[in-house]
């Protein structure tokens, strides 16, 4: 799947990312950094040189809602790469919210 | 440490508590203690990937060698694109030259032999090289007597371009001396063996060399002692697609076992047939590489059983094993499972050498295989400690008959892929 064909199914997704925004907000136990640091110690494998146009998008820097309504799609097979439903099939919601809170401050690995 | 002057322990201090300040993730040890030390033995994806990610994440409270003797690595994975002309030769050969920018000891020396009683490694010139724990990622061997009339002088006329270097250039130098009506021999390795779909890509690759030159007279003849084969369905579909009646995959039943081969005529033997080898590759069997296995880290079976919560030796509880020379349970031999072995041997190491934080041990693997131009598939898995061993808990597997426009983004991924996992590797 490319990066534009994510950014399009977004927009279907993006009431459950808002979900999660109101989730983060009502004060649900903070983001776990150092479990998402080591987590992302996976991603990085493909991820690490991503650039903006390659089938691999970056994912450094990445708005925590966004990344965080991606990898629940992913899991809940509504983005179809398989790669990234697999890695995200063992995600629970802890472990996605570590991820996106680590990628969202992190500007390389 | 009773020797360390005032000096030396002010600026010891004041390096932590920079750490500290900058790098909220590491827990120091108590101050006054000499830096524990790391040492790698092997940099590529496996120890390269342990000793920069335990550099890293200390930040600085561990002494960290690597110990490898080329200055120049080629990877063995995208090896086969060379093969196969997508890419050239310096586009998979690296340098460590970041990784001794980032602090890390380089050492470009054999490493000789492993006193796990001193815990010590020996150089090839004699000098010791202490550890607290010691990772050893050596990658294979190969078994020369397992293809009889093998050798590793044979390899000179029979390339097996398993280690990559001199060995693929080998290959592809007689790979493109070939003549229209020439045969390729392939012996294909036993289970278990480096990068299960790795032969079978490699064929993809001379068949792809061979169309290109118009050589459709050329066979390529596949001898297997294994009955079936990774990513056997898609394989076989490819061949049948882009290469009709080229390629000749036979099993056990088929060929009946195989008997010589002979280097000086280029003549493979078979129970049941005799062919001529204008090129014969033989890739003979495998095990984990030599200084693993004289230190008493490999079972019976050749290659070094781990415990799968941490990489850490079942023989050695200061020494872990990641990439080919383990024992990886459902883990396929591949860079990328090396390099996923690594982090957890990593942030274990870490954790017992600082007291950082750490976490349960998981990990993953894909494998992207290519047949034909923009014909690219892939496998994959995640794995985790279970039954003893790195047990799968979930797979995947590109299909049959997929839309071209799937297999060219495969492609793509892979290439991404492989300039990632290089950065983590080399810097």
């Amino acid at each position: 799947m490319c990066h534009a064909d994510v950014g399009a199914r977004l927009v279907g997704l993006a009431v459950s990312g808002v979900m999660i925004c109101i989730g983060t907000s009502l004060g649900i136990s903070a983001p776990d950094l150092e479990l998402g640091r080591y987590l992302a110690s996976e991603c990085v494998t493909c991820h690490r040189t991503a650039t903006a146009t390659g089938p691999i998008p970056n994912i450094f820097g990445m708005a925590e809602p966004r990344l965080t309504t991606l990898l629940r799609a992913y899991r809940d097979k509504q983005l179809p790469n398989p790669v990234m439903q697999q890695i995200a099939d063992r995600l629970n919601d802890e472990d996605i919210a570590a991820l996106a809170a680590y990628f969202a401050q992190a500007r390389s690995p | 440490m009773t020797d360390l002057t005032r000096r030396r322990f002010v600026a010891v201090a004041g390096t932590s508590l920079v750490a500290v300040s900058t790098v909220p993730l590491f827990a120091p040890r108590a101050f006054g203690q000499a830096k524990p030390k790391l040492v790698v033995i092997g940099g590529g994806p496996g120890g390269g990937t342990v000793a920069r990610y335990v550099n890293k994440d200390s930040a600085g409270a561990v002494e960290v060698t690597l110990i490898e003797p080329q200055r120049n690595f080629t990877t063995c994975f995208f090896s086969n694109l060379h093969v196969g002309g997508f890419r050239d030769f310096k586009s998979i050969t690296h340098t460590y030259d970041k990784v001794g920018r980032e602090g890390i000891k380089m050492v470009h020396e054999a490493a000789a032999s492993i006193d796990r009683d001193k815990k010590e490694v020996v150089l090839a010139g004699g000098r010791r090289v202490p550890y607290d724990r010691l990772v050893v990622a050596p990658g294979i061997d190969l078994k020369w007597d397992s293809v009889p009339g093998y050798s590793e002088a044979a390899a000179e006329a029979m390339p097996h371009a398993w280690k990559p270097g001199s060995q693929t250039q080998l290959l592809v130098k007689k790979l493109n001396a070939l003549k229209d009506g020439d045969t390729i021999v392939m012996i294909c390795p036993p289970n278990p063996y480096r990068c299960p779909p790795g032969p079978y890509e490699r064929i993809s690759m001379f068949a792809h060399v061979l169309k290109s030159k118009g050589h459709n007279r050329s066979k390529i003849i596949a001898l297997d002692p294994k009955e079936t084969f990774s990513k056997q369905a898609l394989f076989m579909e490819g061949w049948e697609k882009h290469y009709p009646g080229m390629v000749e995959w036979q099993d056990p039943k088929v060929h009946g076992g195989i008997k010589s081969v002979d280097p000086k005529t280029g003549e493979v033997k078979t129970d049941l047939a005799s062919y001529k080898a204008a090129l014969a590759n033989v890739i003979p069997a495998q095990m984990a590489g030599r200084i693993a296995r004289d230190a008493g880290l490999a079972d019976a079976s050749g290659f070094c059983p781990i415990h799968p919560e941490s990489m850490k030796s079942k023989m050695d509880a200061n020494i872990f094993v990641v990439g080919d020379a383990c024992i990886p349970g459902d883990m396929p031999k591949s860079a990328f499972s090396a390099n996923s072995q690594a982090k957890v041997a990593a942030m274990t190491i870490r954790g017992e050498l600082t007291g950082s934080r750490t976490f349960p041990a998981r990990y993953s693997n894909i494998c992207w295989s290519l047949i034909a131009p923009d014909d690219d598939v892939k496998v994959g898995g995640s794995y985790e400690p279970g039954d003893g061993k790195l047990k799968a808990v979930s797979t995947f597997v590109s299909q049959k008959g997929e839309a071209a426009d799937i297999r060219k983004q495969n492609y793509k991924e892979s290439l991404d892929w492989y300039a990632a996992i290089t950065a983590d590797v080399f810097g």
